[in-house]
Protein backbone atom coordinates (compact mmCIF):
# COMPACT_ATOMS: atom_id res chain seq x y z
CA UNK A 1 0.00 0.00 0.00
CA UNK A 2 2.28 2.85 -1.27
CA UNK A 3 -0.29 4.74 -1.96
CA UNK A 4 -2.52 4.39 1.09
CA UNK A 5 -3.58 8.33 2.27
CA UNK A 6 -3.88 8.73 -1.68
CA UNK A 7 -6.89 6.19 -1.62
CA UNK A 8 -7.78 7.24 1.27
CA UNK A 9 -8.61 10.70 0.16
CA UNK A 10 -9.35 10.18 -2.96
CA UNK A 11 -12.51 7.68 -1.72
CA UNK A 12 -13.11 10.20 1.31
CA UNK A 13 -13.54 13.70 -1.20
CA UNK A 14 -15.55 10.92 -3.79
CA UNK A 15 -18.03 10.24 -0.98
CA UNK A 16 -18.09 13.52 0.87
CA UNK A 17 -18.41 14.81 -2.52
CA UNK A 18 -21.61 12.82 -3.62
CA UNK A 19 -22.58 13.61 -0.15
CA UNK A 20 -22.42 17.44 0.02
CA UNK A 21 -23.97 17.41 -3.75
CA UNK A 22 -27.26 14.72 -3.28
CA UNK A 23 -27.91 15.03 1.02
CA UNK A 24 -26.75 18.17 2.05
CA UNK A 25 -27.52 20.59 -0.46
CA UNK A 26 -31.57 19.49 -1.17
CA UNK A 27 -31.49 19.96 2.63
CA UNK A 28 -30.34 23.08 2.93
CA UNK A 29 -32.74 23.84 -0.56
CA UNK A 30 -35.59 22.30 0.63
CA UNK A 31 -35.09 21.05 4.44
CA UNK A 32 -36.92 23.81 6.31
CA UNK A 33 -40.42 23.61 4.35
CA UNK A 34 -43.13 24.65 6.22
CA UNK A 35 -46.94 24.65 5.43
CA UNK A 36 -47.43 28.44 3.41
CA UNK A 37 -50.47 30.46 2.45
CA UNK A 38 -52.17 29.42 -0.60
CA UNK A 39 -52.09 32.12 -3.35
CA UNK A 40 -54.71 35.13 -2.44
CA UNK A 41 -56.46 33.05 0.55
CA UNK A 42 -55.76 32.69 4.39
CA UNK A 43 -56.23 28.71 3.71
CA UNK A 44 -52.50 27.12 4.97
CA UNK A 45 -51.48 24.70 2.54
CA UNK A 46 -50.66 21.78 2.55
CA UNK A 47 -52.59 20.35 5.34
CA UNK A 48 -51.61 16.87 7.30
CA UNK A 49 -53.34 14.05 5.40
CA UNK A 50 -56.37 12.53 7.89
CA UNK A 51 -55.64 9.32 9.80
CA UNK A 52 -57.42 6.80 7.54
CA UNK A 53 -55.43 8.49 4.51
CA UNK A 54 -52.01 8.28 6.09
CA UNK A 55 -53.00 4.86 6.76
CA UNK A 56 -53.95 3.94 2.81
CA UNK A 57 -50.37 5.55 1.96
CA UNK A 58 -49.07 2.03 3.56
CA UNK A 59 -51.61 -0.15 1.60
CA UNK A 60 -50.45 2.51 -1.38
CA UNK A 61 -46.77 1.31 -0.78
CA UNK A 62 -47.52 -2.04 0.13
CA UNK A 63 -49.11 -3.11 -3.06
CA UNK A 64 -46.77 -1.31 -5.54
CA UNK A 65 -48.93 1.15 -6.56
CA UNK A 66 -46.39 3.78 -7.42
CA UNK A 67 -44.60 1.12 -9.58
CA UNK A 68 -47.20 1.94 -12.10
CA UNK A 69 -48.34 5.17 -11.08
CA UNK A 70 -46.23 8.67 -10.66
CA UNK A 71 -47.39 11.78 -8.42
CA UNK A 72 -45.58 14.38 -10.11
CA UNK A 73 -46.76 16.57 -12.53
CA UNK A 74 -44.47 18.80 -14.94
CA UNK A 75 -45.39 22.27 -16.62
CA UNK A 76 -43.26 23.45 -19.57
CA UNK A 77 -44.38 27.06 -19.72
CA UNK A 78 -46.77 29.47 -18.17
CA UNK A 79 -49.08 31.90 -19.72
CA UNK A 80 -51.06 34.87 -18.86
CA UNK A 81 -54.32 35.70 -19.67
CA UNK A 82 -55.63 39.31 -19.30
CA UNK A 83 -59.19 39.52 -17.61
CA UNK A 84 -61.34 42.54 -17.60
CA UNK A 85 -63.21 42.31 -14.43
CA UNK A 86 -64.43 45.40 -14.25
CA UNK A 87 -65.45 48.43 -16.56
CA UNK A 88 -65.10 51.23 -13.97
CA UNK A 89 -67.34 54.61 -14.46
CA UNK A 90 -65.58 55.60 -17.54
CA UNK A 91 -67.11 53.42 -20.47
CA UNK A 92 -65.89 55.63 -23.60
CA UNK A 93 -62.59 55.67 -22.26
CA UNK A 94 -62.63 51.80 -21.73
CA UNK A 95 -63.47 50.93 -25.35
CA UNK A 96 -60.86 53.21 -26.41
CA UNK A 97 -58.55 51.74 -24.31
CA UNK A 98 -59.64 47.82 -25.30
CA UNK A 99 -59.64 48.59 -29.15
CA UNK A 100 -55.80 49.64 -28.71
CA UNK A 101 -54.84 46.24 -26.81
CA UNK A 102 -57.65 43.85 -28.67
CA UNK A 103 -57.36 44.40 -32.70
CA UNK A 104 -59.53 42.95 -34.69
CA UNK A 105 -62.38 44.22 -32.36
CA UNK A 106 -64.67 47.00 -33.98
CA UNK A 107 -66.44 49.95 -31.76
CA UNK A 108 -70.15 48.57 -31.29
CA UNK A 109 -68.83 45.41 -31.25
CA UNK A 110 -67.02 46.69 -27.93
CA UNK A 111 -69.59 47.95 -26.44
CA UNK A 112 -71.69 44.10 -26.93
CA UNK A 113 -68.17 42.50 -25.78
CA UNK A 114 -67.93 44.38 -22.85
CA UNK A 115 -71.59 43.18 -21.44
CA UNK A 116 -70.25 40.12 -20.01
CA UNK A 117 -67.63 40.21 -17.44
CA UNK A 118 -65.70 39.31 -16.30
CA UNK A 119 -64.09 37.79 -18.96
CA UNK A 120 -60.35 37.32 -20.86
CA UNK A 121 -59.33 40.29 -23.19
CA UNK A 122 -56.23 38.43 -24.49
CA UNK A 123 -54.70 35.14 -24.26
CA UNK A 124 -51.39 33.42 -24.14
CA UNK A 125 -48.90 36.42 -23.42
CA UNK A 126 -45.94 36.72 -21.91
CA UNK A 127 -45.83 38.49 -18.69
CA UNK A 128 -44.32 41.74 -19.89
CA UNK A 129 -47.15 41.70 -22.83
CA UNK A 130 -49.85 41.02 -20.12
CA UNK A 131 -48.31 43.88 -17.65
CA UNK A 132 -48.53 46.11 -20.46
CA UNK A 133 -51.85 45.59 -21.69
CA UNK A 134 -53.51 46.08 -18.12
CA UNK A 135 -51.37 49.06 -18.14
CA UNK A 136 -53.33 50.72 -20.90
CA UNK A 137 -56.86 49.15 -19.43
CA UNK A 138 -56.49 50.29 -15.73
CA UNK A 139 -55.16 53.26 -16.82
CA UNK A 140 -58.47 53.97 -18.52
CA UNK A 141 -60.29 53.47 -14.94
CA UNK A 142 -61.23 49.55 -15.84
CA UNK A 143 -60.15 46.91 -13.42
CA UNK A 144 -57.71 44.03 -15.20
CA UNK A 145 -56.12 41.24 -14.04
CA UNK A 146 -53.18 39.00 -14.97
CA UNK A 147 -54.42 35.45 -14.89
CA UNK A 148 -51.96 32.85 -14.73
CA UNK A 149 -52.57 29.42 -16.96
CA UNK A 150 -49.32 26.56 -16.62
CA UNK A 151 -49.22 24.66 -19.47
CA UNK A 152 -47.61 21.38 -20.50
CA UNK A 153 -48.25 17.92 -21.94
CA UNK A 154 -49.26 16.50 -18.76
CA UNK A 155 -51.79 19.81 -17.98
CA UNK A 156 -53.21 19.10 -21.49
CA UNK A 157 -54.20 15.22 -20.13
CA UNK A 158 -56.41 16.93 -17.72
CA UNK A 159 -54.32 15.46 -14.78
CA UNK A 160 -53.91 18.47 -13.22
CA UNK A 161 -53.83 22.43 -12.95
CA UNK A 162 -50.14 22.97 -12.57
CA UNK A 163 -46.77 21.21 -11.62
CA UNK A 164 -46.24 19.48 -8.39
CA UNK A 165 -43.77 20.79 -6.29
CA UNK A 166 -41.63 19.54 -3.44
CA UNK A 167 -44.42 21.55 -0.87
CA UNK A 168 -47.32 19.25 -2.06
CA UNK A 169 -45.49 16.25 -0.32
CA UNK A 170 -44.93 17.72 2.93
CA UNK A 171 -46.92 14.73 5.03
CA UNK A 172 -45.88 12.26 3.06
CA UNK A 173 -43.53 9.60 4.13
CA UNK A 174 -42.35 8.11 2.29
CA UNK A 175 -43.29 10.18 -0.71
CA UNK A 176 -44.89 8.13 -3.42
CA UNK A 177 -43.70 9.89 -7.03
CA UNK A 178 -43.24 7.05 -9.08
CA UNK A 179 -41.09 6.86 -11.84
CA UNK A 180 -43.32 5.15 -14.29
CA UNK A 181 -46.74 5.83 -15.72
CA UNK A 182 -48.14 2.34 -16.73
CA UNK A 183 -51.14 4.12 -15.16
CA UNK A 184 -52.29 7.63 -15.46
CA UNK A 185 -50.72 10.18 -12.52
CA UNK A 186 -52.47 10.27 -9.64
CA UNK A 187 -51.00 13.91 -8.15
CA UNK A 188 -54.85 14.95 -8.61
CA UNK A 189 -56.82 11.85 -8.78
CA UNK A 190 -58.76 13.09 -5.46
CA UNK A 191 -59.91 15.91 -7.30
CA UNK A 192 -60.78 14.26 -10.67
CA UNK A 193 -62.86 11.56 -9.29
CA UNK A 194 -64.04 12.48 -6.23
CA UNK A 195 -66.48 9.21 -5.74
CA UNK A 196 -65.31 6.99 -2.69
CA UNK A 197 -67.81 4.27 -4.74
CA UNK A 198 -66.35 4.79 -7.97
CA UNK A 199 -62.49 3.89 -6.72
CA UNK A 200 -63.60 0.51 -4.74
CA UNK A 201 -65.32 -1.13 -8.01
CA UNK A 202 -62.59 0.43 -9.85
CA UNK A 203 -60.19 -1.83 -7.53
CA UNK A 204 -62.36 -4.52 -7.78
CA UNK A 205 -63.08 -4.50 -10.90
CA UNK A 206 -60.70 -2.08 -13.21
CA UNK A 207 -62.54 -2.51 -16.34
CA UNK A 208 -65.70 -1.72 -15.13
CA UNK A 209 -65.03 1.70 -15.38
CA UNK A 210 -62.46 2.10 -17.49
CA UNK A 211 -62.66 -0.18 -20.44
CA UNK A 212 -59.26 0.16 -22.03
CA UNK A 213 -57.74 -0.22 -18.00
CA UNK A 214 -54.03 -2.17 -17.68
CA UNK A 215 -54.48 -2.54 -14.04
CA UNK A 216 -54.62 -5.61 -12.35
CA UNK A 217 -58.20 -6.03 -10.18
CA UNK A 218 -56.95 -6.09 -6.28
CA UNK A 219 -59.74 -8.33 -5.12
CA UNK A 220 -57.76 -9.23 -2.04
CA UNK A 221 -58.80 -5.60 -0.71
CA UNK A 222 -62.61 -7.38 -0.89
CA UNK A 223 -64.07 -10.34 1.21
CA UNK A 224 -66.76 -12.62 0.29
CA UNK A 225 -68.61 -13.21 3.26
CA UNK A 226 -72.06 -14.59 4.03
CA UNK A 227 -74.94 -12.28 4.86
CA UNK A 228 -75.75 -12.91 8.26
CA UNK A 229 -78.89 -10.70 9.29
CA UNK A 230 -79.09 -8.01 6.72
CA UNK A 231 -76.67 -6.55 3.52
CA UNK A 232 -73.87 -4.57 4.68
CA UNK A 233 -74.57 -0.61 3.55
CA UNK A 234 -70.81 -1.06 2.11
CA UNK A 235 -71.38 -4.22 -0.13
CA UNK A 236 -70.33 -3.55 -3.47
CA UNK A 237 -73.09 -3.45 -6.32
CA UNK A 238 -71.54 -5.10 -8.91
CA UNK A 239 -72.89 -6.56 -13.07
CA UNK A 240 -74.19 -10.06 -12.76
CA UNK A 241 -70.97 -12.24 -13.81
CA UNK A 242 -69.06 -10.13 -10.84
CA UNK A 243 -71.77 -10.85 -8.24
CA UNK A 244 -71.35 -12.95 -5.68
CA UNK A 245 -73.66 -16.38 -5.27
CA UNK A 246 -77.38 -15.26 -3.34
CA UNK A 247 -76.56 -15.05 0.06
CA UNK A 248 -72.83 -13.92 -0.30
CA UNK A 249 -72.09 -10.02 -0.60
CA UNK A 250 -68.19 -8.55 -1.33
CA UNK A 251 -67.43 -5.74 0.95
CA UNK A 252 -64.10 -4.04 0.93
CA UNK A 253 -61.82 -4.64 3.94
CA UNK A 254 -60.20 -1.76 5.93
CA UNK A 255 -57.11 -1.77 3.46
CA UNK A 256 -59.53 -0.83 0.67
CA UNK A 257 -60.95 1.85 2.57
CA UNK A 258 -57.72 3.12 3.46
CA UNK A 259 -56.85 3.53 0.32
CA UNK A 260 -59.79 5.06 -0.97
CA UNK A 261 -59.41 7.77 1.47
CA UNK A 262 -55.63 8.10 0.80
CA UNK A 263 -56.70 7.97 -2.96
CA UNK A 264 -59.00 10.65 -2.05
CA UNK A 265 -56.88 13.06 -0.36
CA UNK A 266 -54.47 13.22 -3.32
CA UNK A 267 -54.56 16.55 -5.11
CA UNK A 268 -52.01 19.25 -5.78
CA UNK A 269 -53.81 22.30 -7.37
CA UNK A 270 -53.17 24.61 -4.53
CA UNK A 271 -52.10 27.78 -6.07
CA UNK A 272 -48.86 28.70 -4.34
CA UNK A 273 -46.42 30.76 -4.81
CA UNK A 274 -44.13 28.67 -6.22
CA UNK A 275 -46.67 26.94 -8.60
CA UNK A 276 -48.57 30.18 -9.55
CA UNK A 277 -52.02 29.85 -11.20
CA UNK A 278 -55.79 31.53 -11.52
CA UNK A 279 -58.48 29.89 -11.43
CA UNK A 280 -61.09 31.59 -13.76
CA UNK A 281 -64.74 32.44 -12.29
CA UNK A 282 -67.14 31.39 -14.90
CA UNK A 283 -68.64 34.54 -16.82
CA UNK A 284 -71.25 36.31 -14.63
CA UNK A 285 -70.16 33.90 -11.95
CA UNK A 286 -67.96 36.11 -9.79
CA UNK A 287 -67.76 35.21 -6.31
CA UNK A 288 -68.99 31.75 -7.02
CA UNK A 289 -65.61 30.10 -6.67
CA UNK A 290 -63.10 30.39 -3.62
CA UNK A 291 -60.19 31.35 -5.98
CA UNK A 292 -58.08 34.34 -5.63
CA UNK A 293 -59.46 35.99 -8.96
CA UNK A 294 -62.84 35.68 -7.63
CA UNK A 295 -61.51 37.82 -4.31
CA UNK A 296 -60.18 40.53 -6.76
CA UNK A 297 -63.29 40.41 -8.07
CA UNK A 298 -65.55 40.75 -5.47
CA UNK A 299 -63.70 43.48 -4.26
CA UNK A 300 -63.97 45.46 -7.58
CA UNK A 301 -67.56 45.21 -7.25
CA UNK A 302 -67.98 47.42 -4.41
CA UNK A 303 -65.48 50.00 -6.32
CA UNK A 304 -68.07 51.98 -8.82
CA UNK A 305 -70.32 53.14 -6.05
CA UNK A 306 -67.07 54.13 -3.62
CA UNK A 307 -65.85 56.05 -7.12
CA UNK A 308 -65.96 59.88 -6.92
CA UNK A 309 -68.87 61.51 -8.90
CA UNK A 310 -66.65 64.25 -10.65
CA UNK B 1 17.15 -16.59 -27.54
CA UNK B 2 16.28 -13.35 -27.93
CA UNK B 3 18.50 -10.57 -26.12
CA UNK B 4 16.95 -9.14 -22.60
CA UNK B 5 14.81 -5.93 -23.54
CA UNK B 6 13.70 -3.35 -20.76
CA UNK B 7 10.97 -3.98 -18.98
CA UNK B 8 8.16 -2.39 -20.94
CA UNK B 9 6.56 0.79 -19.38
CA UNK B 10 3.92 3.52 -19.99
CA UNK B 11 5.17 6.74 -21.64
CA UNK B 12 4.64 10.26 -20.46
CA UNK B 13 1.84 12.30 -22.67
CA UNK B 14 1.33 15.31 -22.16
CA UNK B 15 -2.61 16.84 -22.22
CA UNK B 16 -3.19 18.36 -25.51
CA UNK B 17 -3.72 22.01 -25.09
CA UNK B 18 -6.85 21.19 -27.39
CA UNK B 19 -8.57 19.03 -24.59
CA UNK B 20 -7.82 21.80 -22.01
CA UNK B 21 -9.35 25.02 -24.01
CA UNK B 22 -12.57 21.95 -24.46
CA UNK B 23 -12.84 21.23 -20.80
CA UNK B 24 -12.91 24.89 -20.18
CA UNK B 25 -15.42 26.22 -22.64
CA UNK B 26 -17.79 22.92 -21.61
CA UNK B 27 -17.22 24.63 -17.81
CA UNK B 28 -17.85 28.00 -18.80
CA UNK B 29 -21.01 26.74 -20.70
CA UNK B 30 -22.34 25.19 -18.16
CA UNK B 31 -21.80 27.77 -15.54
CA UNK B 32 -23.70 30.23 -17.73
CA UNK B 33 -26.31 27.70 -18.14
CA UNK B 34 -26.68 27.09 -14.64
CA UNK B 35 -26.69 30.84 -13.70
CA UNK B 36 -29.18 31.16 -16.37
CA UNK B 37 -31.87 28.52 -15.60
CA UNK B 38 -30.66 26.96 -12.55
CA UNK B 39 -32.78 29.63 -10.22
CA UNK B 40 -29.46 30.19 -7.53
CA UNK B 41 -31.10 26.75 -5.65
CA UNK B 42 -33.76 28.48 -4.46
CA UNK B 43 -36.08 26.40 -2.76
CA UNK B 44 -39.12 28.48 -4.59
CA UNK B 45 -38.13 28.22 -7.99
CA UNK B 46 -39.11 25.23 -10.25
CA UNK B 47 -38.99 24.56 -13.54
CA UNK B 48 -40.79 26.15 -15.88
CA UNK B 49 -39.36 29.02 -13.99
CA UNK B 50 -35.93 30.31 -14.38
CA UNK B 51 -35.24 32.27 -11.26
CA UNK B 52 -37.11 34.15 -8.56
CA UNK B 53 -37.80 37.25 -10.49
CA UNK B 54 -39.48 34.79 -13.37
CA UNK B 55 -41.72 33.79 -10.53
CA UNK B 56 -42.76 36.90 -9.14
CA UNK B 57 -43.52 38.09 -12.52
CA UNK B 58 -45.88 35.23 -13.21
CA UNK B 59 -47.99 35.74 -9.94
CA UNK B 60 -51.29 36.59 -10.48
CA UNK B 61 -51.91 40.29 -9.89
CA UNK B 62 -54.27 43.28 -11.45
CA UNK B 63 -50.65 45.67 -12.37
CA UNK B 64 -50.93 47.99 -9.68
CA UNK B 65 -51.82 51.92 -9.34
CA UNK B 66 -50.43 52.88 -12.67
CA UNK B 67 -48.99 56.21 -13.41
CA UNK B 68 -51.49 57.49 -15.89
CA UNK B 69 -54.15 56.50 -13.24
CA UNK B 70 -52.73 58.60 -10.67
CA UNK B 71 -52.24 61.63 -13.21
CA UNK B 72 -56.01 61.11 -14.56
CA UNK B 73 -57.34 61.52 -10.81
CA UNK B 74 -54.72 63.82 -9.94
CA UNK B 75 -55.75 66.07 -12.40
CA UNK B 76 -59.59 65.52 -11.88
CA UNK B 77 -59.40 65.98 -8.05
CA UNK B 78 -56.27 67.54 -6.53
CA UNK B 79 -55.00 69.67 -9.47
CA UNK B 80 -57.84 72.15 -9.65
CA UNK B 81 -56.36 73.62 -6.36
CA UNK B 82 -52.83 72.33 -6.28
CA UNK B 83 -52.38 72.69 -9.92
CA UNK B 84 -51.38 70.48 -12.30
CA UNK B 85 -47.73 71.30 -12.01
CA UNK B 86 -47.45 71.05 -8.61
CA UNK B 87 -46.60 74.22 -7.57
CA UNK B 88 -49.93 75.29 -6.08
CA UNK B 89 -51.83 78.64 -6.01
CA UNK B 90 -50.95 81.29 -3.46
CA UNK B 91 -54.16 81.66 -1.07
CA UNK B 92 -55.57 78.61 -2.47
CA UNK B 93 -53.56 75.22 -1.79
CA UNK B 94 -49.82 74.71 -0.94
CA UNK B 95 -47.14 73.37 -3.38
CA UNK B 96 -46.34 69.93 -3.55
CA UNK B 97 -43.30 70.21 -5.37
CA UNK B 98 -40.09 70.43 -3.09
CA UNK B 99 -42.31 70.01 -0.27
CA UNK B 100 -41.24 67.88 2.84
CA UNK B 101 -45.16 66.66 3.90
CA UNK B 102 -45.06 65.01 0.04
CA UNK B 103 -41.46 63.66 0.39
CA UNK B 104 -41.87 62.45 3.84
CA UNK B 105 -43.44 59.45 5.41
CA UNK B 106 -46.34 57.92 3.27
CA UNK B 107 -48.14 57.31 6.84
CA UNK B 108 -48.82 61.32 7.24
CA UNK B 109 -49.24 62.25 3.74
CA UNK B 110 -52.13 59.25 3.17
CA UNK B 111 -54.16 60.79 6.34
CA UNK B 112 -54.13 64.03 5.01
CA UNK B 113 -56.55 63.48 1.63
CA UNK B 114 -59.08 61.17 3.86
CA UNK B 115 -59.67 63.60 6.71
CA UNK B 116 -58.61 66.47 5.34
CA UNK B 117 -56.38 69.19 6.71
CA UNK B 118 -56.86 72.57 8.37
CA UNK B 119 -54.71 75.31 10.33
CA UNK B 120 -51.39 76.91 10.24
CA UNK B 121 -48.94 74.79 8.47
CA UNK B 122 -45.41 75.35 6.99
CA UNK B 123 -44.76 73.92 3.69
CA UNK B 124 -40.97 74.62 2.17
CA UNK B 125 -40.32 77.27 4.65
CA UNK B 126 -43.85 79.29 4.20
CA UNK B 127 -46.56 79.34 6.22
CA UNK B 128 -49.96 78.44 5.11
CA UNK B 129 -53.67 78.72 6.81
CA UNK B 130 -56.08 77.29 4.94
CA UNK B 131 -58.30 74.69 5.42
CA UNK B 132 -58.36 71.21 2.99
CA UNK B 133 -61.60 69.06 3.18
CA UNK B 134 -61.58 65.37 2.88
CA UNK B 135 -61.17 65.02 -0.59
CA UNK B 136 -59.52 61.97 -1.22
CA UNK B 137 -62.09 59.61 1.49
CA UNK B 138 -64.49 58.88 -1.38
CA UNK B 139 -61.73 57.69 -3.59
CA UNK B 140 -60.65 53.55 -3.85
CA UNK B 141 -57.77 52.68 -2.03
CA UNK B 142 -55.68 51.86 -5.59
CA UNK B 143 -56.87 55.12 -6.76
CA UNK B 144 -55.88 56.77 -3.61
CA UNK B 145 -52.40 55.10 -3.86
CA UNK B 146 -52.41 55.70 -7.35
CA UNK B 147 -52.97 59.86 -6.81
CA UNK B 148 -50.64 60.06 -4.00
CA UNK B 149 -47.86 57.72 -5.90
CA UNK B 150 -48.36 60.13 -8.75
CA UNK B 151 -47.54 63.12 -6.57
CA UNK B 152 -44.62 61.41 -4.86
CA UNK B 153 -42.75 60.45 -7.74
CA UNK B 154 -43.84 63.75 -10.48
CA UNK B 155 -41.92 66.89 -10.82
CA UNK B 156 -38.78 65.83 -9.24
CA UNK B 157 -40.22 64.62 -6.25
CA UNK B 158 -38.51 61.02 -5.67
CA UNK B 159 -40.32 59.72 -2.72
CA UNK B 160 -41.23 56.23 -2.31
CA UNK B 161 -44.82 54.49 -4.05
CA UNK B 162 -47.99 54.32 -1.86
CA UNK B 163 -49.63 50.91 -2.35
CA UNK B 164 -53.15 50.37 -1.89
CA UNK B 165 -52.72 48.39 1.17
CA UNK B 166 -51.06 50.94 3.02
CA UNK B 167 -53.81 53.17 2.31
CA UNK B 168 -56.12 50.12 3.56
CA UNK B 169 -54.56 50.07 6.55
CA UNK B 170 -55.03 53.89 7.45
CA UNK B 171 -58.36 53.85 6.40
CA UNK B 172 -59.05 50.95 9.00
CA UNK B 173 -57.18 52.81 11.54
CA UNK B 174 -58.90 56.17 11.46
CA UNK B 175 -62.29 54.65 11.22
CA UNK B 176 -65.25 56.93 11.25
CA UNK B 177 -62.78 60.07 12.03
CA UNK B 178 -64.72 63.36 10.41
CA UNK B 179 -62.50 65.81 12.20
CA UNK B 180 -59.86 67.26 9.76
CA UNK B 181 -55.84 67.20 10.82
CA UNK B 182 -53.68 70.39 12.43
CA UNK B 183 -50.09 70.07 11.40
CA UNK B 184 -49.07 69.42 14.99
CA UNK B 185 -51.20 66.40 15.31
CA UNK B 186 -49.69 65.00 12.10
CA UNK B 187 -46.06 65.69 13.64
CA UNK B 188 -46.58 64.16 16.55
CA UNK B 189 -48.02 60.57 14.93
CA UNK B 190 -44.64 58.11 14.29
Amino acid sequence: MNYGPLLFLAAFFALAGSWFGFVLTPQAQIGQLQPTNMLGAPTLYPQARPGLARQGLGVYRANGCADCHTQQLRQRGTLCDVVLSDTGTNIPAVITALLKVKPGLSGPAARQWLSVLPRPVLQGLTPAEADAAVRVLNGAGAKATVSIVPVGPDLARGWGKRRTVARDFLFDYPVALGSQRIGPDLANVGARQPDAGWHLRHLYAPRLEVKVSAMPPHRFLFEKRKIERSPSPDAMVLPRDLAPPPGYEIVPKPEAGALVAYLLSLRADAPLFEAPLTVIPAPGAAGATNAPAASGATSTNAAPTKAPAK
Amino acid sequence: MPPETAEPGAGNMPVPVWLMVLFFVLLYGGMVFFDRYGGWFDAEVYMPYASLADVQACQPHGGGPSAERGRAVYENICGLCHNSDGKGRPGQAPPFVGSEWVTGSPNLMIRIPLSGLSGPVRVDGTEWNLSMPAMGAALPDDDLAGVLTYIRQSWGNKASAVTPEQVKAVRAELGARSQPWTAEQLKALP
